[in-house]
């Protein structure tokens, strides 16, 4: 009787232990396994911090992974480089049950230089662990630790949540720091609305939310980075790479990187200096100047990317960029700002973080982490004119979408600024596409379209010109995907790098453009500028809606009608006005009755809207996108 | 034979000179930078104005004989596209046990016009780059200083390599043009290597030979006495001289499974090996050889060969069952739901079959072959094929390169089943499509070989049926019937099984612009059956009202909108990767109050030599129209011959699929 009683209550201890035992996934909350590739069962980051030159990382990370579009999300991998050491690294996986399947060690890691793509060279290379599922649940657990003498390498955020379609059970991050003096400055983001505990100690502050249930991407809305719940963290006295800091403000920022890592790397030759004064002789101002030296940088030097070392924060000297005639961002905008120095005039590096989604510097919180990419600033009368020294081909001056309208921080000797960069929005990306079309009594047209453009509608064309005929030909088949049987005869670019205005002319012809029903030829009189592109329907929307830029089309064509037809039917144009921004077409048959003139314009405001209004934005675009494929009857005369 | 010797160095002496006066390092003629396009090829953004590559043995006493390869390259540089081109990437093998392969020599420059005069700027130090990629390869890449637009590169640099039965195919054609190119090859007699020519220009070498001594002052091994006498050895050099001019560049296209099956290419693969006094060892110089040497791996034959690792586990898993479909269904799912793939190739065992049987992961071959032996440890007549992945290219030549995937093949009656369990998804003859690439062989017990067709014969179909209401503000309401088998069911499956159905729906309303309700999948897991996938659905905007009439497209979204092939010519095979046949059935009830007043006419034609037909049939019946239109496409591959055909067959199906019917107000 008591043996039994025993084993009774063995069991129950068993369900127990099974019920809080996170490596298990039978037992997960609901809220969580809902729409979800992944639950992060536990993510625990210790940073600890036991002087200014030394930072100690410790992970331990278990995830359950529910489906195969969830293997990502493991993120069994860890960089390392010349200076981060990894001390421990290994990872178990377990079944639904929680039993162990198997456990790798840091052999088991494959061990790669992690050189992306658009680098030639780096010394940074990463450990990561390739696993194979046998079965759906599984659950992997993953621990690594690492110390590293840069104390200013410490992360610059911690999520709460990975990314979409994952949710978290539990996430930790603790910020150890043996003297108050080392405790890292900490900003919440995003932290409305989640189960979060913060515990702050003499030495110590620690986050720990638990149960977030996954967020879903939306079209249009901002990116994750700026929804997702999230701390932002800086140190604020540290060292890098041997460089001691002490950072409160942007100015300070700006004042060390300015001190540490690019006074004096600004030498040139003689030679250089004296080529680069000749090109410039007898131009007194400023802005000419810059502008010559910009057109001698993009002619004579290449992008390439080598990071080593301290080469990840600081520029290669101009001396031996200008020897070899190629750099990174860093290395070609010191170069550039040399030469500039050179020939009298001032121009400011700048850390900027760059990509089509914009993203802000923070205001109030000085971060060497911010920024991927590095520009020049050239003040000029009160204003900056920003130039991108990586581009063999912008105009001086244009950014495009990039690194436009976002706040940067300007790097100057007496300290850091944060400034806003060029920014161009709604009129400013302006496209106007204008036509003379002849339709005959086969359907065929025949037309020469001439598409000016100007603004972010000015970057997505001008580097046509740069294109192989085989390319051009390839992009304006894709370009009018939806004209069948087009045929590309002719076409010419003008590229005005001044005004910053792109004109393309292009001959073109499609048989069977009109569709013939009997007596009668059916066309769409928008015939070059169809506009397709309605968001996704959503059902619950939750995140806002977010237009960055906005752009505005206007179009013209004149359609000449086959001889013998006469119009039956003919849209009768349309203007629809809201806050999102304005869409008006007209019709007009001419005098004669020979042409058609169809006039159409869509401008889109950029803004932010609350999510209730996601859904007016649909129904507004679904409008243009019905009203783009209005159709035209033409009908036999007798 | 003398005689023949002296006319032969006469002639490479000739050559040799007539080389020197045109391409010699560091000799870049104004004119070379003066160039501003290429004169044949003027969108060419890059062009090779030389490649020169030579290979030869080399004998040292410590390593034995090595392969040499020396390249020298002069590429001119037109615009900006082309400063790729100024940044080479050269990886080199690195096996166990400190084998590997070394680069040096490098010498490299580019040159520019400045003032008329020519600049010369040396590669240094700081513009060379080494990585130990990953376990198997380090990586040496290198950029030209001072690039720019007509600026002309030039490089040379010497690979040593001891995998004398790994030498690198020769690339007669790159993705620019090629001014000339001069390569050599030359190998002892004692090396006796095959040549593999792919790609479409007319390629074959200049054979000649060269009599060559070494003096080699090591220990000779060959006796029992150690001597140190200097042993002279006398052999002859057999020597092919490749020289190409003006060879086009390669051109990306779409629907072309890998480029690289059409680059023009030699390939030297080790055939034998007969030292002097001993017997030679074979490599492959037939498909014979080519299995014989696979099949000698201990990491194929050997695996194929051991059963001792699952014979409980299969004694009881097939216990009773006779019919030979019913074992191969038990095994085949016993595999797929045991060992799983761990995304690498390889038709030589990874972990070994025992290891992946154990730990339920491995890589191709460790689940092919494992399958393969359960299939004969049953009495079922099994065999191995080897494949060739589509990321592989094709294997046209006795090659053991050539393949780099295994799966297998079973004789039931008359027919071969071919079954690839690496893949969740995958059913008999329904092969993941990486693994759909022209022919395999399949290699017999006894070492014989055979090829096999890859490509399905059954026509993978997808019938969809549709019952709707077309309403006079011109939405459609209705329900689809969407029926899927083989090839078309699999790459269903391999979408849905797994995904969460919410957001596998929502993709499915945003592809089609619809509302979805009641959606339903029958069979995602059976995979015998055809999968099917119903729902109910409305849209918008199907049709066009204009004054007193409706015209709508009979097929409406389902309607195939853009021809895929839209450039006027084409020089690669087009790849669908297997037969299909899509049928359409729409019955369409029109809106109250309006009748037909005309209708699409009835089409039906078909591509030469069967490849494929196009049928469309609509008729009425005043209150409802009834659309049937079946496509069939007959071959996986057409060769570019019907491209012109091909083209216009997709123009005249969008044509008639897209033409209206046109309703009038009663």
């Amino acid at each position: 009787m008591r043996i039994y009683t025993f084993i009774v209550f063995l069991f129950f201890l068993d369900l127990l232990t099974a019920q809080n035992n996170e490596y298990q996934s039978i037992l997960i909350d609901e809220s969580l396994t809902k729409n979800v590739n992944a639950v992060v069962r536990s993510d625990e980051m210790v940073i600890h911090t036991t002087s200014k030159k030394e930072m100690k990382v410790t992970l331990r990370r278990v995830v359950t992974v529910l489906n195969k579009y969830g293997d990502s999300d493991i993120q069994t991998s860890v960089g390392y480089d010349n200076s981060r050491k990894i001390n421990k690294l290994y990872a178990v996986a377990y079944d639904q049950f929680g039993n162990e399947l198997d456990k790798f060690k840091e052999k088991d890691f494959t061990d790669v230089s992690a050189v992306d793509g658009g680098t030639l060279y780096s010394d940074y290379r990463v450990k990561y662990l390739n696993y194979t599922p046998v079965k759906y649940p599984y659950t992997m657990e993953f621990n690594y630790q690492y110390t590293t003498p840069n104390t200013g390498e410490i992360i610059p955020s911690w999520y709460f949540l990975d990314g979409y379609l994952v949710s978290t059970e539990k996430s930790k991050i603790s910020f150890l720091f043996d003297e108050e003096d080392l405790k890292p400055e900490i900003k919440e983001k995003n932290l409305e609305g989640i189960q979060f505990v913060k515990t702050v100690n003499e030495n110590s502050i620690v986050y720990e939310a638990k149960n977030i249930a996954a967020y879903r991407q939306e079209s249009l809305s901002p990116s994750f980075g700026k929804i997702a719940p999230k701390l932002i963290i800086r140190p604020v006295n540290f060292t890098y790479e041997g460089y001691d800091a002490s950072i409160h403000t942007w100015d300070d920022l700006g004042k060390w990187m300015y001190n540490n890592l690019i006074v004096g790397r600004d030498e040139l030759t003689e030679s250089t200096k004296g080529s680069i004064k000749s090109l410039t002789n007898g131009v007194t101002d400023n802005l000419e100047k810059a502008k010559i030296v910009y057109q001698y940088v993009q002619d004579n030097t290449r992008y390439i990317s080598v990071q080593v070392g301290i080469g990840g924060m600081q520029p290669i000297s101009a001396i031996d960029v200008d020897r070899v005639k190629y750099g990174d961002c860093k290395g070609l905008s010191n170069y550039t700002k040399a030469l500039l120095e050179t020939v009298g005039v001032t121009s400011y590096y700048t850390h900027v973080e760059a990509g089509n989604y914009k993203v802000d510097f923070e205001d109030d919180f000085a971060s060497l982490a911010d920024g991927n990419h590095v520009i020049l600033a050239i003040p000029y009368q009160g204003n900056y004119y920003w130039i991108d020294c990586t581009s063999q081909i912008h105009p001086f001056g244009f950014i495009g979408d990039f690194t436009d309208g976002r706040k940067v921080l300007i790097i100057k000797p007496d300290g850091g600024e944060i400034a806003t960069t060029t920014t161009y929005v709604g009129e400013d990306n302006h496209q106007s596409t204008t036509a003379e079309i002849t339709l005959n009594k086969d359907g065929e047209i025949a037309a020469v379209v001439d598409i000016v453009t100007k603004g972010i509608q000015y970057d997505d064309r001008f580097y046509l010109e740069n294109k192989a005929a085989n390319d051009i030909t390839k992009y304006y088949k894709s370009y009018w995907g939806y004209i069948n049987n087009l045929n590309i005869d002719q076409f010419g670019f003008k590229n005005d790098k001044n005004k910053i205005v792109f004109t393309e002319t292009v001959q073109v012809t499609a048989a069977n453009y009109g569709s013939i029903s009997g007596d009668r030829i059916l066309f769409m009189p928008n015939v070059f500028n169809k506009n397709k592109n309605v968001p996704d329907r959503e059902r619950n929307r939750k995140f806002p809606l977010e237009i960055q830029r906005g752009y505005f089309d206007e179009d013209e064509f004149v359609i000449f009608l086959p001889l013998g037809y006469e119009v039956e039917a003919m849209p009768k144009g349309t203007t629809i006005e809201n806050e999102f921004g304005l869409y008006t077409t007209s019709l007009e048959l001419s005098e004669d009755k020979n042409s058609i003139r169809y006039k159409r314009s869509l401008f889109i405001k950029n803004g932010q809207y609350a999510k209730e209004k996601y859904k007016d934005y649909r129904d507004f675009r679904k409008k243009v996108s019905l009203e783009d494929s209005a159709k035209v009857v033409l009908i036999k005369r007798d | 034979m003398l005689k023949k010797c002296l006319r032969i160095a006469l002639f490479l002496v000739v050559s040799q000179v007539a080389m020197a006066q045109e391409f010699d390092y560091g000799k870049v003629s104004k004119l070379e930078l003066e160039e501003k396009t290429h004169p044949i090829d003027s969108s060419a953004s890059a062009a090779f104005l030389f490649k020169q590559r030579t290979t030869f043995f080399q004998f040292s006493d410590s390593e034995g004989f090595q392969v040499v390869t020396e390249i020298y390259e002069r590429i001119k540089i037109y615009d900006k596209e082309g400063f790729d081109y100024a940044t080479k990437q050269v990886n080199l093998y690195r096996a166990n046990q400190g084998n590997k392969e070394k680069f040096t020599g490098l010498k490299a420059a580019s040159y520019n016009l400045v003032k008329g005069k020519i600049e010369e700027s040396k590669l240094k130090k700081d513009g060379i780059f080494e990585t130990e990629l990953s376990d198997y390869y380090d990586q040496t890449k290198f950029t030209m200083p001072n690039v720019k637009e007509g600026t002309v590169v030039e490089y040379k640099y010497r690979i040593t390599s001891p995998f004398i039965y790994n030498v690198d195919e020769y690339v007669m054609q790159e993705n620019v043009p090629i001014n000339k190119i001069e390569a050599s090859f030359s190998a002892p007699e004692f090396y006796n290597f095959k040549i593999n020519v792919k790609g479409y220009l007319s390629v074959s070498p200049v054979k000649t030979t060269n009599r060559k001594t070494i003096i080699s002052s090591g220990a000779d091994r060959s006796g029992n006495v150690t001597s140190f006498n200097a042993n002279k050895l006398e052999y002859i050099d057999h020597i092919h001289t490749y020289t190409l001019a003006n060879v086009p560049a390669m051109r990306e296209e779409p629907y072309v499974n890998n480029i690289d099956n059409y680059r023009s290419t030699v390939k030297y693969e080790l055939s034998y090996v007969k030292y002097p006094n001993s017997i030679p060892k074979y490599y492959s110089t037939t498909w014979e050889d080519v299995v014989k040497s696979i099949y000698d791996n201990p990491r194929f034959g050997e695996e194929l060969n051991k059963n001792g690792y699952y014979e409980d586990d299969i004694d009881v898993l097939i216990e009773g069952v006779t019919d030979p479909a019913n074992k191969l269904a038990l095994l085949f799912n016993y595999v797929k739901s045991r060992v799983k793939w761990n995304g690498y190739y390889g038709y030589n065992t990874n972990l070994g079959v025992r290891k992946a049987y154990k730990e339920q992961t491995g890589n191709i071959a460790d689940v092919n072959l494992m399958l393969t032996s359960m299939l004969r440890y049953a009495g079922l007549d099994a065999n191995p094929i080897l494949v060739s992945t589509r990321g592989n290219g094709v294997a046209i030549f006795p090659t053991r390169e050539g393949y780099n995937y295994v799966i297998a093949g079973i004789n039931i009656g008359n027919s071969l089943v071919l079954l690839d369990a690496s893949d969740t998804n995958s059913l008999p003859n329904v092969l993941p499509v990486r693994a759909l690439n022209w022919r395999g062989r399949m290699i017999k017990k006894g070492e014989e070989s055979l090829e096999v067709n890859l490509y399905p014969n059954a026509l993978s179909s997808e019938t969809k049926n549709v019952l709707a209401n077309l309403q006079e503000d011109a939405s459609l309401t209705g329900m689809i019937r969407n029926v899927k088998t083989l090839h078309d069911a699999k790459l269903y499956r391999d979408v849905f099984n797994g995904a969460d159905e919410d957001n596998f729906i929502e993709k499915l309303e945003n592809k089609y612009e619809m509302e979805i309700e009641d959606f339903k999948v029958d069979n995602a897991k059976e995979l015998e059956m055809p999968i099917t996938e119903t729902f109910k659905f409305v849209k918008e905007n199907q049709a066009d009202i204009i004054g007193d009439k409706i015209y709508f497209s009979p097929l409406f979204f389902l309607r195939t909108a853009e021809n895929p092939f839209k450039m006027e010519k084409r020089e690669f095979p087009i790849d669908f990767g297997y037969p299909s046949e899509n049928t359409y059935r729409v019955m369409v009830n029109l809106p109250e109050g309006y009748k037909v007043a005309s209708l699409p006419e009835a089409k039906s034609m078909s591509l030469p030599e069967n490849l494929g037909s196009f049928m469309f049939t609509i008729t009425e019946n005043g209150k409802q129209v009834q659309l049937l239109v079946r496509t069939t496409m007959n071959n996986a591959l057409i060769t570019p011959v019907y491209y012109d055909v091909l083209k216009e067959y997709f123009k005249q199906l969008i044509e008639k699929e897209n033409e209206k019917v046109v309703l009038i107000k009663v």
